[in-house]
């Protein structure tokens, strides 16, 4: 978003959640910023960070999500404002600090945002951190609307304050990266001047040091249970929770988060106001006891509508359980029994069907005849379009090498996969290389441990491929692993200049950081050296020469093997419309369908540049997509394919 | 000002196209557009894994009243603009009804399926067929060729923004529009985007006569 | 002769475990490729007919059709094939010294034949420790560099490909039987190509009972002396029984029992061990290895021969009565037990669709070659 610190208290803007977010944050006058990038997260800091100078901040993209909590942690302990941001699987590689922060508490209000993927649509998972408040014990937040992600941003500092704790304040894609109408607040006046304090005594959690030892966790743990009874009983005054409807509703229906938007819609749909009860829960961990059983006793039947894990579901069975003597059995609907769907992310239409079938409404937007017609023509009106390398990318010309090296080694091959655009390796506009893909940094785990099965008898030759921002997050201790234990492993790091999937972040392999500052780039072939790697680079574009040494690595059975292919992002902004080469075909040469060829170009490599023309059988560049990059014409073979370079 | 301009409150729109478009950028000028007037606006969108090569939507609830859910229910769209012909019969499975009323570009944009001649793209009059079949009403421009005539494919998702206010479905003002570029890009850019949007509004009326 | 495609050429050969990587289907596509002497496939191809599996020596073929093609007549069921008069020769006083097997009639009919224009460059094999490397020479001085027997399965026939593909004509290949099988196909132009010429006006064959997988023996090599330094290989007549490898320091004896397992399967159902198809074949005369036994079998072959003799590159005397005998006996032995493996394993004359076969030939041939030699 254009400069968010500009907009002045009382204006209205389509804001995205993310905006909304950052300027609550700025309205509570957060002095510190920190996280790693991650769909759909990764906007707050980006936002921040541009007003970063403007509002005497520091904002940083930290090397992993563990210790951007750490950095956040640090400003808390100073007493300033700050903020951690991630997405959901972010929480897990922080849980440990977290943990430990938690217990311990904070000083100034600290904030946990994490953004999350129901439904998976930019994830290899479909976890969420919700459970992580209640089995850590600290307080969740869910804004339910962009007006209440920028308040709730905001009064997530001042209860992280009152309760002395962190507050996870958790969102979704529809919300994150879906926009509405939202009223700005004031910036305040900065004027908080860091100090850390820790001389006081052990005990002294705001003048001490901060320490967890055994001898002081039963303590600090007994503080943390006092701070979840004050928060319950901050949450039952909360005006983030919202109820309309009848006093003794057929239904009750308690939502948080964007839920909240697909459920209030639904009632109105079916026309069920009078019938339903809304019960928007904005914290939801722990639960608000006394306004819930308000709510519980007036009515038999609950549905409870979340995603993607039935959290608030089972904590509200819990509750009701414990306080049945007072309020009797409750029937519930939900996850458990099927109403909701466990997997997936949620829409409006989820919540219709729940309502329809429970309160026996019918609801049929549209004819059957008309939805049988759709579906019949969009099957040949519509084909379905595949996720490819963008044309110029120079992931697709090292998994070219990297197949190619796995089919000709003396041994076959495998490669375990890690988490950016090079993931798209595991399907075919990669080949179909990659054979393993989990969590950042894991694939060279993986291999660590496949580069020791030599051994017990396993006959295959191991790679791992990661990302250059990939190798600064995870990738290192599991390297040092496979050195320090001989593994045969090759990693191929594909450096390409940025964090490419998500936005094209920086990184420590960069001289530029986050706010646009020169910074010391930190060089992966020397750190690789230094842990005792062989280590050779390389560039993707040049195919032959990659392939060779890729080769190289392969058939070498001793130790660690690290090939840098480095080549920049066809969308990086320092690369955008550079081409190399000038690419054209001679018809006269391609060979086409035939023996010698079989449309090598477009049947196998793919490059959304290259075009199969039916009537003339012959290839054809496209020349508003082509880029330039010239690795097509070193694959035909026939040197059908000419490329020309540019001055 | 808001109250009984819109036909339909929410009014449930959808910009459709591949990544890469502008599609986003549309439905921001036109939400921006319609916030200045005073309306409740939501969009809804995925981004990320778009851009490398698949469709993507832009779901927008317009409302005198309030906001709504980011992603339309199902059979509810009142208006398709697609900048893509195959992505508008894409959306018309899920969103279409019998009154929905469509603005498609006619320029194909191929899948990699496609051009590895792995897929048939079909057909340009099947594709006309299916989607008048799909709805109420349809006007088909070309977008892409209007836009190379100013100097640039990317134009096509303003000159869908000006068409869609030439249909007059929703209360879309030129000088608004003015306003919202004025916010983002400098003079000379601003000028470029007026001209594709006028030309949107031209297409229109050319087809109503 | 029955085509069929590269999916069928897996199916066929690779899965079957039949390759004995010629290389005769390596770079005529970018999808056959060779590292170190090994073939792979480095991505699908679903073409119905393909040169790859109409090339292969070890895919339907049909050795009457074969036959009719290069000598004009059905299949000869007598162990050494068609030939004219066998002899024994070994290198003259002009050809050119060198390290040489035996008798050094290889290099010399190869490097003669380039001297004297017959042909341009020669396709033949080096060798970098244990691993094949083939070769295209094109400087007569260079030819004995891949002088020597291998032992081990080498794709030689890349080389050729690739010369082709640079359109080289008038070309000598040296090869073992399958190499020159497979040569042979495709000097046929089995696929009616409009635009074919043949780039081979030479062909050496070598005799060969089998070869062994480069990789494995290397593996099996290393653990006993340093690969790249051995010098020569070779497997003295029976019944010695043993391979004898040896270096600048060392010299080793490992029995062949030990090295059989390292037979390609493809090389049992082979039933050629004088290279049937080739212009000259050539082999290590039993008994006095500083000499060769030499079969010629066209018109082409017995010119060069009289040539290098005439011009001192060549020596030729009568070949005893006993060698041939025995060397018929050895060749009829292995056509006898290839046929009889390729029958017992169901991959000769099927029906076609989806039961191709290895080979096929006349159903009274394969009962002549059957019978018992006649002492």
């Amino acid at each position: 978003m254009e400069n968010l610190a500009e907009e002045k208290k009382g204006s209205t803007l389509l804001m995205m959640g993310n905006d909304a977010i950052a300027r609550g944050a700025m309205e509570a006058g957060v002095r510190v910023a920190a996280g790693y990038p991650g769909t759909p997260s990764s906007e707050i800091i980006e936002d921040l960070a541009s007003v970063s100078k403007q509002l005497n901040m520091y904002v940083e993209w930290s090397v992993n999500e563990k210790v951007a909590l750490e950095v956040a942690a640090s400003a808390s302990y100073a007493g300033l404002r700050s903020l951690a941001v991630m997405k959901q699987v972010g929480v897990n590689v922080g849980a440990d600090f977290l943990l430990h922060l938690a217990q311990y508490g904070t000083r100034g209000g600290m904030v946990l945002v994490t953004c999350e993927d129901p439904g998976a649509l930019s994830s290899t998972n479909e976890g969420e951190s919700r459970p992580y408040s209640k089995m850590m014990e600290f307080p969740l937040i869910e804004p339910g609307n962009f007006q209440e992600a920028k308040d709730m941003a905001a009064w997530a500092f001042q209860l992280s304050e009152e309760i002395r704790n962190v507050v996870m304040l958790r969102s979704v894609t529809r919300l994150s990266h879906a926009s509405g109408n939202v009223i700005l607040g004031e910036l305040p006046d900065i004027n908080a001047h860091p100090e850390f304090r820790y001389d006081s005594h052990l005990m002294d959690t705001m003048a001490g040091p901060i320490i967890n030892l055994p001898g002081t966790v039963p303590f600090l743990h007994r503080s943390q249970q006092e701070k979840l009874k004050r928060i319950a009983e901050i949450y039952d005054e909360c005006p983030f929770n919202i109820y309309t409807g009848p006093d003794r509703p057929e239904l009750l229906l308690i939502t948080s988060s964007a839920c909240y938007l697909y459920s209030r819609e639904a009632i109105y749909l079916l026309g069920v106001q009078d019938r339903v009860g809304l019960l928007k829960l904005g914290t939801t961990w722990p639960l608000p006891p006394t306004l819930l059983e308000k709510h519980l006793a007036s009515t038999e039947k609950v549905l409870v509508v979340e995603e993607v894990l039935p959290f608030m579901e089972d904590n509200i069975k819990a509750f009701t359980a414990s306080i049945g003597v007072r309020i009797g059995v409750k029937r519930f609907y939900g996850k458990a029994d099927g109403t909701i769907p466990v997997v997936g992310e949620s829409n409006p239409d989820i919540v219709l069907n729940a309502l329809s079938t429970i309160l026996g409404v019918k609801y049929e937007p549209v004819s059957t005849d008309y939805s049988k017609k759709a579906a019949e023509i969009a099957e040949k009106g519509a084909p379905p379009r595949a996720l490819t390398f963008c044309p110029g990318c120079p992931h697709r010309a090292s998994f070219w090498a990297i197949h190619n090296t796995q089919a000709l080694g003396d041994r076959e091959g495998f490669v375990c996969g890690d988490i950016g655009c090079y993931s798209l390796g595991a399907i075919s506009c990669g080949f179909d290389t990659l054979k393993t893909l989990h969590s950042m940094g894991s694939g060279t785990g993986l291999a660590s441990g496949f580069g020791k099965l030599g051994n017990l008898g396993l006959d295959k030759t191991v790679f791992s491929v990661c990302g250059d921002s990939t190798f600064y997050h995870a990738v290192m201790p599991s390297l040092v692993n496979a050195i320090h234990n001989k593994a045969d492993l090759t990693l191929v790091v594909l450096d390409n200049s940025g964090t490419a999937m998500t936005g094209f972040q920086a990184h420590p392999g960069l001289n530029v950081n986050a706010t646009g500052d020169d910074v010391p780039a930190v060089d992966i072939p020397a750190i690789c050296r230094a842990m005792g790697a062989k280590v050779s680079i390389c560039d993707p574009f040049e195919i032959e020469k990659t392939q060779k040494e890729l080769l190289k690595a392969a058939d070498d059975r001793e130790g660690v093997k690290v090939v840098v292919l480095r080549q920049i992002c066809a969308l990086s902004p320092e690369k955008k419309g550079k081409k190399l080469f000038d690419i054209s075909i001679d018809e006269d040469i391609c060979i086409g369908e035939n023996c010698g060829c079989n449309r090598l170009c477009t049947r196998i490599f793919k490059c959304p540049g290259l075009i199969w023309d039916n009537e003339k059988k012959k290839a054809r560049i496209d020349e508003v997509i082509c880029t330039g990059c010239g690795v097509c014409a070193s694959i035909c073979q026939s040197g059908a394919i000419k490329k020309k370079e540019i001055q | 000002m808001a109250s009984a301009i819109l036909s339909n409150d929410p009014y449930n729109l959808i910009i459709t196209g591949v990544g890469g478009q502008g599609n986003v950028l549309a439905s921001r000028m036109v939400g921006d557009m319609l916030l200045q007037s005073g309306f409740f606006v939501t969009i809804g969108e995925t981004f990320g894994a778009s851009q490398r090569g698949g469709s993507l939507m832009s779901h927008m609830r317009i409302s005198a009243e309030s906001y709504f859910s980011p992603q339309i229910p199902r059979g509810m769209a009142h208006m398709v603009v697609s900048l893509e012909p195959t992505e508008a019969i894409r959306v018309l499975k899920d969103y279409g009804n019998s009154q929905v009323k469509v603005i498609s570009n006619t320029r194909p944009i191929y899948s990699i399926g496609v051009i590895s001649g792995e897929q048939a793209y079909p057909l340009e009059k099947d594709i006309k067929n299916w989607t008048e079949e799909l709805s109420q009403t349809v006007w088909f421009i070309n977008a892409t060729d209007a836009a190379m005539e100013l100097g640039n494919p990317i134009f096509g998702n303003i000159i869908a923004v000006g068409a869609l206010s030439g249909i007059g479905v929703l209360p879309l003002d030129r000088e608004i529009f003015r306003k919202v570029l004025e916010k983002k890009m400098t003079p000379e850019r601003v000028e470029q985007n007026m001209a594709a949007y006028d030309m949107g509004v031209s297409m229109i009326d050319s087809q109503t006569i | 002769m029955r085509i069929y495609g590269p999916e069928q050429l897996l199916k066929d050969v690779r899965e079957r475990g039949l390759c004995v990587e010629c290389g005769a289907c390596v770079y005529l596509c970018p999808y056959f490729k060779t590292h170190r002497g090994k073939t792979a496939m480095l991505f699908p191809c679903d073409l119905t007919e393909g040169r790859c599996y109409a090339y292969c020596p070890k895919a339907e073929v049909d050795l009457d059709e074969l036959s009719m093609n290069r000598w004009g007549k059905l299949y000869e069921t007598t162990p050494l094939g068609n030939y004219i008069q066998v002899l024994k020769t070994r290198a003259g006083k002009n050809a050119p010294a060198g390290e040489f097997q035996a008798g050094g009639s290889v290099s010399s009919i190869i490097t003669f034949a380039m001297t004297q224009g017959i042909i341009d460059a020669s396709v033949l094999t080096d060798r970098e420790g244990l691993t094949p490397v083939p070769r295209l020479i094109k400087r007569t001085k260079d030819v004995i560099k891949c002088a020597q027997s291998k032992y081990t399965a080498a794709p030689t026939l890349e080389a050729l490909n690739i010369a082709m593909h640079e359109g080289q004509g008038k070309l000598g290949v040296v090869g073992t039987p399958c190499q020159v099988t497979a040569l042979t196909k495709l000097r046929s132009n089995p696929l009616n190509l409009p635009d074919f010429s043949d780039p081979v006006s030479l062909v050496v064959g070598l005799f060969c009972t089998w070869a062994l997988n480069a990789h494995q023996l290397e593996s099996m090599l290393s653990k006993r002396l340093t690969i790249k330094s051995i010098k020569k290989m070779d497997i003295p007549p029976p019944p010695a029984e043993i391979l004898v490898v040896e270096t600048e320091k060392k010299r080793i004896e490992i029995p062949l029992d030990e090295v059989r397992p390292m037979i390609p399967k493809g090389c049992l159902i082979c039933p050629d061990m004088t290279s049937e198809w080739a212009d000259i074949s050539v082999g290590v005369l039993e008994n006095e290895p500083t000499w060769n036994t030499v079969i010629v079998r066209s018109e082409i072959g017995a010119e060069i021969i009289e040539r290098s003799v005439m011009e001192g590159w060549l020596i030729t005397e009568r070949l005893p009565e006993e060698s041939l005998k025995h060397l018929e006996i050895a060749a009829g032995n292995k056509k006898r037990r290839a046929l009889t493996k390729t029958f017992e394993d169901k991959l000769l004359n099927n029906q076609g669709g989806d039961y191709r076969s290895s080979l096929r030939l006349r159903p009274e041939a394969i009962n002549k070659i059957l019978e018992p030699l006649k002492e």
